[in-house]
């Protein structure tokens, strides 16, 4: 249909609507054996949205985050990226369409140098081939050469230059946080998916890092969805939030809507006669 | 930069091994003897066998044990290529080689070329069995890279075995064994040249006994000149063209492209895999094409190497077993999983360090037990963990380590 409608010309602002859409999540479901992990999950992230995905703990969030990103098949539903159904796709093929993310876990290349694990990143984008590499043509000089640049700059923006040689796994923790979505940038996402990035930051390094999810934001011209357990930074920051509970979303919309919602504070808190048994 | 500077530092690597090959092979190998000679061009081929291995089982981290299988598979079919080959237009199993081939040294060399139709068959065979190997490694990698840690090892256990105990079995073309094997010394028939003769043995029905009738190779098409495979014999009727020059040159080579691989943006996809496949897999590399892809490479350089042994000493079931595969893995492990001048190293160690324990007897073994046991907890990042001999951050280290030793002496530890 939006082919149709795009050739016609005359429906530019429904293009327009839908090319916006950046990642959407329709209906998307997952058990793992008698466990309902995931029910019903909706989530449409526009382009250029920073959005949020809490809820309290167990509640499926990265159950999420790995449905949206290949490492989980959704038993039924439909994940699109940029309008393309991305079902059945490997993690990797995914990456390449223009998703990244962080792991709430951090997952660095521990043995890597700082500067070598953002190269990596880069690597989704090379164009080069392996011959060519081995016989270091002209080609593949000049794309390591712009691959280095690329990975120094990201570096310069986070603040991560200095370590550049580093193995990755001897950064103090915030730093290995940064690093991740600096790797994650490196891809060139259209979507970037943030799994608790201020997960044992302190006060100062969480302030810092909400202005430079902002500023990522604002300079690279990704969409972003964040989980966060960081409540002040969660509604600082994203304009929008969904709210799962039980793998089931209780309540969506603005970080003001979200807080005032009963079934947001009964999840997070509990409701009196639950809380007296206990 | 001028295109032929970048042109030749493309090529540097390269002609540095071709010029390091000429200068080992006419400046130094005249001096040795027939013994060391050997003993060289062993550590050149370990050296292959140990960097091929690195890069699966190093750069990404895969547990393979079957890489002699590799050598195995390289070997056989390289040495079929030129055994057949050489009968089928020469009519015999001479060297017809040049300055540059192993049976050179004795010769006088003013009668050599600089490359003969010999070297031309030689590394089209050598090719033939890197080739051929690359095959069997795609085969074998495709269903087996899905597999993980033990359950990979044993895969490629097993498909070492196999490669062994085929050609172990084969009997039946050790059958059509040459004249001059079956009956040395022997004339043979009127018509029929000593060393080119098939021999087919046909029941004879009238009487019930086999009757022996031979056949000239000339006469015979390609698929009748089976290779005298020897079963656990061994297929020594391969024509020795490995000299110390083609087993630097291409040791060189294999060094050369590894670590090109290693430096390039495939290097880091190859040792992400190895440092956490599931983020490796996020950052957009396809983990399962690219461990195949390092293992295809890896069985390349491992049937180049088969290839020169089988030029070289005879191939035989035993060289090609369990116990030789995991003479590479102790290469790859103990010189640091993922470097390559670490496996160079460690490999001309594992070559030589056995034969120099030679004076010791039967307490060599244990002797070379105990060092392997030692480094594996003083060092178990091997020598030079993912580092390479050329890497500025190594010499910190080592430099960083000493100042540490000398500051603090009772800080203890060999890390």
């Amino acid at each position: 249909m939006s082919t149709a409608s795009r050739q016609q010309g005359g429906f530019v602002e429904q293009g327009f609507r839908e090319m916006s859409v950046a990642l959407a999540a329709r209906g998307v479901s997952k058990s793992f054996g008698g466990l309902k992990a995931v029910q019903d999950f909706t989530l449409e992230l526009p382009t250029g949205s920073l959005r949020g995905l809490i809820g309290p703990n167990g509640a499926g969030k990265t159950t999420v985050f790995n449905l949206l990103t290949g490492v989980y098949q959704p038993d039924v539903g439909v994940v699109e990226l940029g309008g393309q159904s991305i079902l059945g796709l490997r993690p990797s093929k995914i990456a390449s369409l223009g998703m990244a993310r962080t792991f709430q876990n951090i997952r660095l290349f521990g043995e890597l140098s700082v500067l070598d694990n953002v190269k990596l990143a880069c690597h989704v984008r090379a164009e080069q081939s392996m011959l060519g590499a081995i016989l270091r043509t002209a080609f593949s000089r000049n794309e390591e050469a712009a691959i280095e640049a690329k990975a120094r700059r990201l570096l310069q923006l986070f603040d991560l230059d200095d370590r550049r040689d580093e193995a990755g796994r001897n950064l103090p923790y915030g730093d290995q946080r940064r690093l991740e979505i600096a790797r994650a940038l490196a891809t060139n996402p259209k979507v970037l998916l943030l799994d608790e990035p201020a997960a044992g930051m302190n006060p100062q390094e969480k302030l810092a890092l909400r202005a430079l999810i902002r500023r990522v934001r604002d300079e690279f011209g990704v969409t972003i969805l964040l989980i966060e357990h960081d409540m002040g930074l969660v509604m600082d920051i994203c304009e929008h939030i969904t709210v799962l509970d039980h793998g089931a979303v209780i309540s969506r919309g603005t970080p003001q809507q979200v807080q005032e919602d009963p079934k947001v504070i009964e999840a997070y808190l509990g409701v009196a006669e639950e809380s007296e048994k206990q | 930069m001028p295109t032929h500077v970048l042109v030749a530092r493309a090529a540097l690597p390269f002609l540095v091994s071709l010029l390091l090959a000429l200068l080992l092979h006419f400046g130094v190998a005249r001096f040795l003897d027939d013994y060391d000679r050997g003993l060289v061009m062993s550590v050149g081929i370990n050296i292959m066998l140990a960097v091929s291995l690195t890069m699966v089982n190093g750069f990404t981290g895969q547990f393979s044990i079957g890489h002699a299988g590799f050598l195995g598979v390289g070997g056989y079919v390289a040495g079929a290529v030129t055994y057949a080959t050489s009968l089928k237009l020469y009519g015999d199993l001479e060297t017809r080689g040049s300055m540059l081939s192993g049976t050179s040294l004795n010769v006088d060399p003013a009668t050599l070329s600089w490359f003969g139709q010999g070297d031309l068959l030689f590394v089209a065979s050598l090719l033939a069995g890197g080739c051929a190997a690359a095959l069997i490694g795609y085969v074998v990698g495709l269903p087996s890279l899905r597999l993980r840690g033990d359950y990979l090892a044993i895969v490629t256990l097993g498909f070492g075995e196999i490669v062994r105990v085929l050609i172990q079995r084969t009997d039946k073309t050790a059958a059509l064994q040459a004249w001059d094997r079956v009956h040395p010394g022997v004339p043979a028939p009127e018509g029929v040249s000593r060393v080119f003769a098939i021999e087919n043995s046909v029941l004879d029905p009238a009487t019930g006994l086999s009757q022996t009738t031979y056949t000239a190779v000339s006469d015979a098409n390609w698929f009748e000149i089976a290779p005298r495979v020897g079963g656990s014999l061994g297929f020594s009727a391969v024509p020795d063209y490995t000299s110390i020059f083609w087993v630097v040159l291409f040791a060189g080579v294999t060094i050369a492209v590894a670590s090109r691989i290693k430096r390039s943006t495939f290097g880091r996809a190859f040792l992400s895999i190895r440092e956490d496949e599931i983020a490796s897999e996020a950052m957009g590399v396809d983990t399962v094409r690219y461990k195949v892809r390092a293992f295809v490479i890896a069985a390349f350089f491992a049937g180049l190497a088969g290839g020169l042994f089988a030029h070289f000493k005879s191939m035989n079931p035993n060289e090609i077993g369990f116990a030789r595969s995991f003479d590479i893995v102790i290469m790859v492990v103990l010189g640091g999983l993922g470097s390559i001048s670490g496996a160079s190293i460690a490999a001309i160690i594992v070559t030589l360090l056995p034969e120099w324990l030679r004076g010791l007897d039967q307490y060599r073994m244990i002797i070379w037990a105990l060092a392997l046991i030692l480094m594996m907890i003083f060092r178990p990042q091997g020598l030079l963990g993912v580092r390479e001999i050329w890497d500025k951050a190594l010499w910190q280290g080592l430099v960083r380590f000493i100042k540490r030793e000398k500051s603090s002496p009772k800080a203890g530890g060999g890390a």
